[in-house]
């Protein structure tokens, strides 16, 4: 469509009248935005759940689409297959606004919802009625989040989404779009803002010479021609030598990618690593040469930019503790070191301007006018309110037409097989966050969850001989890890699920470090492993 | 949009969209009808008969909370309503025996104040069972609960859980969670929307690094939320003399999360303020151990050690991680750093979220 980002925004979910969630637990990922979630379907939305656990969402759930991991492209082509059957696609839309649609109409032909059925485990009647559902309302709104891109066919599951809307034409107005839902504070602003090896601030493409040149002439230095490497390169480049030294600024690489061993392997390789966080993570401590003590988002000025875009401002209230610095200062100070020779910048409104300058869709945000609330970008001067919506009256790709691309399934590359019989699947809970360095300080979250859990269904419970609490060992081809076991429904047979926090049980030790060819994003959401009760004398029962 | 309709407002003709409630086209026409039970999170409750109004036709005066506005309506706050309210509030303060626990903000008490009402005795039987939870967070003072139900309809409407109940009658009645578990075994969530909407501070948070100071003496410091992409907007509640976070408050005019938020932006900030927080720059010695050393050191060791891995192997031999937990300022300077002042466009972080 032209754009990373969602494409609409948070208060105009309540209006929706069908909402379709796919691989997002919005509950737990996104807590609050699930209450406009929650408030549409009380204003008597449909809601369409698509995802392999019985989620809370499911509760509310008109539909709940229980697909088997990995298996969302045959889910969507059917249901475009059925859309397309039926005649109720948007033909204007298509016409006006699109290209390329016969290459997509030609492939999901040949996905019928009755093969879909015995591949993802989803009755045909149900793919038949969620995509009527959701092609017959206007304000029919997708959101997902990694349940879909993190796959090695990541990239494909976004392209059937986004076809998917381009079919019905729900794109450009309120309350519908296809909506990404961002994990972190400030991941949408973190790519917004150029920490990316192919792209300029702004998404400005680095191949580009012009651009190159604008930003070359703006900073006095040339910008390198030669495109960075992907953070899944950088780890490979570790254990082929052609990455010698890392600059890591509050990331826990070990913890939160996959294979994490081999993560590990290629840290205490390194030359040089100096890491920059406000807790010694335990890579850090074992293999960084400096450390470099940091901020936490209370002690700082400066913007996160939200799941919709929204530029917001983040203010200090706290002074840091000892010596610890702003991180802002701890990279203008270490630039200066290394020779830079930069402006003098007075804090972060300076750098911020600097960016604004740069990037001609966030020229018009200044921090003036983020007092009472944040902007929306794009906002191009000083007069634009922002963006609540993109696409609109076209999409943004500069033809004006949204662009089709054909998807064919792709299995994931690692199945269950008899040695490695069960599916496990990876995520996020409400009570934790990313590798826990911050909630698993806080007793009081840890009372409601502190042991690594993973959950089963009680009929691979039952054949295994545990019962729920019981701790099982978890293998794959390239770790082993503990758990308890948590024994219930959420999960069907064959199909096991843990969360990513613990780092005494890091299950990024099993995750398959496979990436999707084209962004590099790992397949965390499928891996085999086995599943062995551990004797209980060798556990304590309880901490 | 609903049609606009006439109606009579102590004796003003003024204009409201159809179904409006009462309350609130009055308080657009600057009569300020004051409530209790009533939240605008929540459905039309009427249940504390604070906010009564005379009806012309109506033979009892009706809730303005739960009162639509329709045409021709004739309302008047002014005559009987005073009186009424006066007593309602005395009737509140007789079985209220902790107007302010803990120096929290009481609306009840604020009322009375306004409308010049006083305590005028305490029910023989007004004392009720204390109740103890074992979660970490928040406490329940059923003494100073007025039982409007506000925390029960957040955890119902706003929430859709089973969490909090009404339990008993009379002087037995109290919040418990459902079941009468902790907060810790039912639905609950920890996401502190009860006590966000509580009235009289009757749920509260527990702190384990409190302060003492009344909670009109905090600082609040607005900001950005920290954990996900959502991007709630928060008060930081700071002790003005220990410079530490004591609570996370958020107002109903915030966008996007409109004073809601979960139990990490509300409850999990305590990391800030954690004893094992990097305090020092360290740098590995010869002996193979971080020490502790100065910023000047740290930082000309750090330049040094890339420099020479970028004379030896190349710029694209460094890679460096952005992260989605810093400001886009700090994430733009450090892009800046990786291709001006080292020289490679291998810029990234953990960014498929």
């Amino acid at each position: 469509m032209g754009r990373g980002a969602s494409t609409n925004s948070i208060p105009e979910i309540e209006n929706a009248r069908v909402l379709f969630v796919i691989g997002s637990n919005t509950t737990e990922a996104h807590p609050v935005l699930a209450l406009r979630i929650k408030k549409a379907v009380r204003k008597g939305a449909k809601l369409i759940v698509a995802d392999p656990r019985r989620i809370w969402l499911t509760k509310l759930a008109s539909r709940h689409l229980q697909l088997r991991p990995g298996t969302d492209v045959w889910l969507l082509n059917a249901m475009m297959h059925t859309i397309l059957e039926e005649g109720l696609q948007d033909e204007e839309f298509i016409r006006e606004n699109t290209e390329d649609f016969d290459a997509v109409r030609e492939v999901v032909a040949r996905y019928t919802p009755e093969e879909a059925e015995r591949v993802t485990g989803v009755a045909a009647d149900d793919i038949r009625g969620a995509a009527r559902e959701y092609a017959s309302e206007r304000h029919a709104a997708i959101f997902y989040t990694l349940g879909i891109t993190e796959h090695a066919c990541g990239v494909d599951n976004i392209w059937s989404l986004s076809n998917l809307v381009l079919m019905t034409g729900h794109l450009g107005y309120e309350s519908t779009g296809l909506n990404a839902l961002r994990g972190q504070n400030n991941v949408q602003g973190l790519n917004d803002a150029g920490a990316n090896p192919m792209y300029l601030p702004g998404y400005q493409p680095l191949d580009d010479p012009e651009i190159r040149g604008r930003f070359s002439e703006a900073w006095g230095v040339e910008v390198p021609e030669r495109p960075g490497y992907r953070l899944d390169q950088m780890i490979s480049g570790m254990q082929d030598g052609r990455v010698r030294a890392f600059y890591l600024i509050g990331e826990n690489p070990a913890h939160t990618e996959p294979n994490a061993a081999h993560v590990e392997h290629g840290l205490a390789g390194l030359d040089f690593l100096v890491c920059q966080d406000i807790f010694l993570n335990e890579s850090a401590r074992k293999y960084a040469d400096v450390v470099l003590p940091a901020s936490s988002f209370a002690e700082k000025e400066g913007t996160f930019t939200n799941t919709e875009r929204r530029v917001n401002r983040v203010r200090r209230a706290v002074p840091l503790p000892g010596n610890a610095r702003e991180d802002i200062d701890i990279v203008l100070q270490l630039a200066r070191a290394l020779g830079a020779n930069w402006p003098d910048y007075r804090g972060a409104e300076d750098v911020w301007n600097e960016f604004a300058d740069l990037a001609p869709n966030w020229s018009g945000i200044r921090y003036d006018r983020l007092e009472e609330v944040g902007l929306q970008w794009p906002c191009l001067d000083e007069d634009d309110p922002g963006t609540a919506y993109l696409h609109a009256p076209r999409p943004a790709r500069p033809s004006g037409r949204g662009k089709f691309y054909p998807v064919e399934y792709q299995p994931p590359i690692e199945e269950p097989d008899s040695e490695y019989p069960f599916l496990l699947s990876t995520g996020r809970t409400l009570y934790h966050y990313n590798s826990a360095t911050m909630t698993m300080r806080e007793n009081g979250v840890t009372d409601k969850q502190e042991d690594p859990f993973v959950e089963i269904s009680p009929e691979d419970a039952s054949a295994l001989g545990v019962v729920d609490g019981d701790w099982l060992r978890l293998t794959s081809r390239r770790g082993s890890i503990e758990a308890r076991a948590s024994v219930g429904d959420r999960v069907y047979p064959g199909l096991v699920w843990m969360a990513l926090h613990f780092e005494e049980a890091r299950v990024n030790l099993l995750t398959n470090d496979v990436t999707d060819s084209l962004i590099g994003i790992p397949e965390y959401k499928v891996c085999a492993i086995k599943v062995e009760p551990v004797a209980p004398a060798l556990r304590p029962a309880a901490r | 949009m609903a049609r606009t309709v006439e109606f009579t407002l102590d004796g003003q003709r003024v204009a409201a969209p159809e179904g409006e409630l009462l309350v609130h086209a009055a308080a657009r026409h600057g009569v300020f009808i004051p409530t209790l039970c009533h939240d605008d999170k929540l459905d039309p409750y009427g249940g504390c008969r604070m906010c009564v109004v005379g009806v012309e036709g109506s033979p009892r005066p009706l809730p303005a909370c739960a009162t639509r506005v329709a045409e021709g309506l004739v309302v008047s706050t002014n005559s009987d309503v005073p009186a009424y309210r006066k007593t309602l509030t005395e009737m509140l303060l007789a079985e209220h025996l902790d107007p302010s626990p803990g120096g929290r903000p009481n609306e009840l008490v604020d009322l009375a104040e306004e409308v010049g009402a006083e305590t005028p005795f305490v029910l023989p039987d007004a004392k009720r069972e204390p109740y103890e939870d074992r979660n970490r967070f928040m406490g329940y003072d059923p003494d100073a609960c007025i039982l409007c139900n506000r925390c029960v309809r957040y955890t119902q409407e706003v929430m859709q859980c089973s969490a909090l109940s009404l339990e008993g009658r009379g002087p037995h009645a109290r919040i418990v969670p459902t079941h009468g578990y902790s907060w810790l075994d039912t639905e609950c969530e920890l996401c502190g929307g009860c006590l966000s909407v509580c009235p009289t501070g009757a749920i509260y948070e527990k702190f384990e690094e409190g302060t003492t100071r009344p909670e009109r003496a905090l600082e609040k410091v607005k900001t950005t939320c920290t954990y996900c992409g959502v991007g709630c907007q928060i008060d930081l509640n700071v002790d003005p003399e220990t410079k530490r976070i004591v609570k996370v408050t958020s107002d109903p005019t915030y966008l996007p999360n409109e004073g809601n938020l979960c139990v990490k932006g509300r409850f999990a900030f305590n990391f800030v303020h954690h004893p094992d927080r990097l305090t020092e720059p360290l740098v590995r010695g010869e002996d193979g151990e971080l020490h502790p050393t100065t910023w000047e050191h740290a930082l000309s060791t750090a330049a040094a050690g890339l420099n020479r891995v970028k004379a030896e192997h190349g710029a694209q031999a460094i890679g460096v991680l952005a992260s989605a937990r810093l400001t886009m300022e700090e994430n733009f300077a450090i892009q800046k750093l990786a291709r001006t002042a080292i020289g490679t466009n291998s810029v990234h972080s953990c960014e498929a979220t």
